[in-house]
């Protein structure tokens, strides 16, 4: 069973919640078949609104990640994108590390390396105003 | 969706001469959980009271679940839990013997249901109330709100004398509640950093009068920081509302809520959590000739 | 509501039936013992106003027997007082607590509330002093044959009074409470209350109730039939017009210190008379029904005083 947690990085809480199954899946923590915690668990781990962890599972349903079973619960999809294989993963990595040299060698600091990164990162759509 | 599980209009109340509230317009939506914030005598209380029925309006209307929680007090009162802020409790009952209290007082009780929340909290039930701690006796008082399940929940200050992982547990318990049964939730507090992962709507209360009242995505969408250098104010704010000003020497800080995009160059925008904009409106950080330009 | 009224009242329902127990554990002997005596004696051959001396110094007997019993009892005019304000706590106290707005957010109306506890400190309060009435009445019976029931001691205990002396301390620490909202003291205050006001009514207000009688007799005869264990409020040597006598010098004063029928004797034997103001025993339940009135309807508009007090003001 999947344990959610919560970080204070200015990402609404039901988007946390969608970019951890996400992960928990592309690591294969989770696997198609696998149940997720009711709305009411999750609440209880972590105290927040339901309608949050609703919002996150109606999200993550819409992209297809997962399923509900009336009834019975809500269910990892079967067919979810696979775990990338190991060679992309060492790939990804070098480039990585090959990356934070250069920004070491630029002068930038482990914090600005971080902001620059969680900026980055962040969907487009937060930085437009309402 | 939604009906209103709280509609009031123009409603005030006044105690002697001082108004405890006034001008107060609200729509608070079925099924929400809406935060009702503001310093110590800005009228919380007195809205609540004026919800649950405890009092009468000196000016204007409210209307809970359809009904006047005067008028239709009988028709109401099985439907509207509520915790006030000093949770009176029997003292000398034991911890079963306030459930009973809750069975014979109210038709809809659900006495398992009481039972195993209590269970689920490890509170033993031959335990006299007055030897419970803090954090347990607040959430006896809520299973004694819940027990009937009402259809509305509100509560007043109800973590404002506990220890964090009380307030976490109580707030817990009442977010379970939610999700079993979608009742609608009004609770006030002057903590703010709890409400955020709590609640979806918010209504912000000052000197007796609403000032800001809305979902906290919207709140939290529309508001923004600016930064900028130390002019021109007074052009932002033609366009958009300035809640807060503050200037040093360098630079200017507007919080501002904003009317669709801030195109002017000269600021930078930030986004604002929520904390930071309900002290906003709350006063904190501005000038005292600042805030009365700004009170309007 | 009535399960919680009756636990929420529990500790002072023991206290009331512990009160009632000391009393009873008091009159309950003693009464046997009188009775018994009674019996014994055959007094109820001694009834009636001229008896003869045999009469005289057996009845004299008894009471000299059992007058420190009822100098006692009269410690026990406390206990109305007591029951009312005992039986008012409960509701002071859930005001003092707020406890009283947690029941008006369960699902009953602060009417339903507020009724249902006043019904049951009244129903408490009037079973407690009947029950008292009982043990009184039964008590007292060898001294009302005797002496009838209209002086001050027995009067207190007899008849429905006591009902109207436990409905004012009721009322009166409901409405102290109502409005000061502190239990102890409401409670206390509301004693002190009562026991001037039973001291007031006893000895000043009790016989202007209704214009007392007036009757001049001749000391030499014993008493005329209208004073017949009826209330003697004064009674003194007059002279035949019932007006002051001299009051004869050295000879009857000797005879004072033995109380006053020794010196009616005395004074017989000189000729004077006696002049009386009193209420006959035939006013009995008259002033019993003013007296239960002035205390209970006190009571009873102090206890709905304490209701609408206790609505108005949230």
């Amino acid at each position: 069973m999947i344990q959610f947690h919560l970080e204070r990085n200015g990402v609404p809480t039901y988007l946390q919640l969608v970019q951890q199954v996400q992960q928990a899946v592309r690591l294969g923590v989770l696997k198609p078949g696998d149940q997720l915690p009711t709305v009411k668990e999750v609440v209880g781990m972590l105290t927040i609104n339901p309608n949050t962890v609703l919002r996150a599972y109606r999200q993550l349903d819409l992209e297809g990640m997962i399923e509900g079973r009336r009834g019975v619960g809500t269910f990892v999809a079967g067919g979810v994108a696979p775990v990338p294989p190991d060679d992309d993963r060492k790939a990804l990595r070098g480039a990585l590390e090959r990356w934070l040299k250069a920004a070491r060698a630029a002068g930038l600091e482990d914090d600005a390396i971080a902001t620059l990164f969680a900026d980055t990162l962040r969907p487009p759509a937060l930085s437009r105003v309402a | 969706m939604n009906a209103a599980a709280i509609r009031a209009q123009g409603l005030g109340k006044r105690y002697g001469t001082t108004w405890a509230l006034r001008d107060c317009v609200l729509d608070i939506p079925a099924g929400s959980v809406t935060a009702l914030v503001g310093p110590n005598g800005a009228g919380k209380t007195t809205l609540l009271k004026l919800a649950v029925g405890l009092t009468r309006p000196s000016a204007g209307s409210i209307e809970v679940l359809g009904s006047s929680p005067r008028d239709d007090e009988r028709a109401l009162m099985h439907r509207i839990g509520f915790v006030a802020q000093d949770h009176p409790l029997h003292l000398r009952f034991a911890v079963d013997e306030m459930l009973a209290l809750g069975r014979h007082l109210n038709p809809t009780w659900n006495d398992e249901l009481a039972r195993e929340r209590l269970a689920r909290l490890r509170i033993p039930l031959d335990r006299k109330v007055g030897k419970l701690s803090g954090g347990q006796q607040a959430q006896v008082a809520l299973t004694l709100a819940l027990g009937k399940q009402p259809e509305l929940l509100l509560l007043d200050e109800p973590v404002a004398s506990l220890d964090p992982l009380a307030r976490r547990e109580f707030l817990n318990t009442v977010m379970e509640a939610v999700s079993e049964s979608a009742v609608t939730v009004v609770l006030s507090s002057h903590i703010v950093a709890d409400l955020e992962r709590v609640c979806d709507h918010l209504v912000i209360l000052s000197e007796s009068r609403p000032l800001l009242v809305g979902s906290i995505d919207d709140v939290v969408a529309s508001h923004r920081l600016l930064t900028g250098p130390c002019t021109d104010s007074p052009g932002v704010a033609r366009v958009h509302d300035v809640i807060r000003a503050s200037h040093t020497k360098r630079q200017t800080t507007l919080l501002v809520r904003a009317n669709g995009h801030v195109y002017d160059a000269k600021w930078q925008v930030h986004e604002v959590d929520l904390e930071e904009i309900v002290l906003a409106y709350l006063g904190y950080g501005v000038d005292v000739h600042e805030r009365e330009a700004v009170a309007s | 509501m009535i399960w919680l009224g009756w636990r929420q009242q529990r500790t002072e329902t023991v206290i009331t039936a512990a009160l009632l127990g000391f009393v009873a554990a008091f009159l309950v002997p003693t009464g046997i013992e009188m009775a018994h005596a009674y019996a014994h004696d055959g007094l109820a051959n001694c009834l009636g106003l001229n008896t003869g001396p045999a009469c005289g110094d057996a009845v004299s007997a008894f009471e000299l027997r059992f007058s420190k019993f009822t100098g006692l009892v009269g410690w026990f005019n406390l206990v109305p007082g007591l029951f009312g304000v005992v039986l008012a706590a409960p509701y002071v106290l859930e005001l003092e607590h707020g406890t009283h707005r947690l029941a008006w957010t369960q699902s009953i109306t602060r009417f339903q509330w507020v009724r249902a506890k006043l019904a049951l400190a009244i129903t408490s309060t009037l079973v407690a002093a009947a029950a008292l009435i009982a043990l009184y009445t039964w008590w007292r019976v060898p001294f009302v044959h005797l002496d009838g029931r209209m002086d001050n001691g027995a009067f207190d205990a007899q008849g429905t009074v006591v009902l109207g002396y436990a409905l004012f301390a009721l009322g009166l620490a409901l409405a102290v409470g109502a409005v000061w909202r502190r239990g102890i003291p409401a409670v206390l205050v509301s004693f002190v209350g009562y026991f001037v006001a039973r001291i007031f009514v006893d000895t000043w207000l009790r016989q202007r109730f209704i214009a007392p009688k007036q009757l001049t007799f001749s000391s030499g005869r014993g008493d005329p039939p209208a004073l017949w264990h009826a209330w003697i409020i004064s009674e003194g040597p007059s002279n035949a017009q019932g007006g002051p006598a001299v009051f004869p010098r050295g000879g009857c004063v000797a005879h004072a210190q033995h109380g006053f029928r020794a010196t009616k004797a005395c004074m017989a034997s000189l000729g004077g008379h006696v002049h009386a103001l009193f209420e006959p025993a035939s006013r009995f339940w008259a002033l019993q029904g003013i007296e239960t009135a002035l205390f209970a309807g006190v009571g009873v508009t102090l206890i709905a005083f304490a209701g609408w007090w206790t609505l108005r003001s949230e």
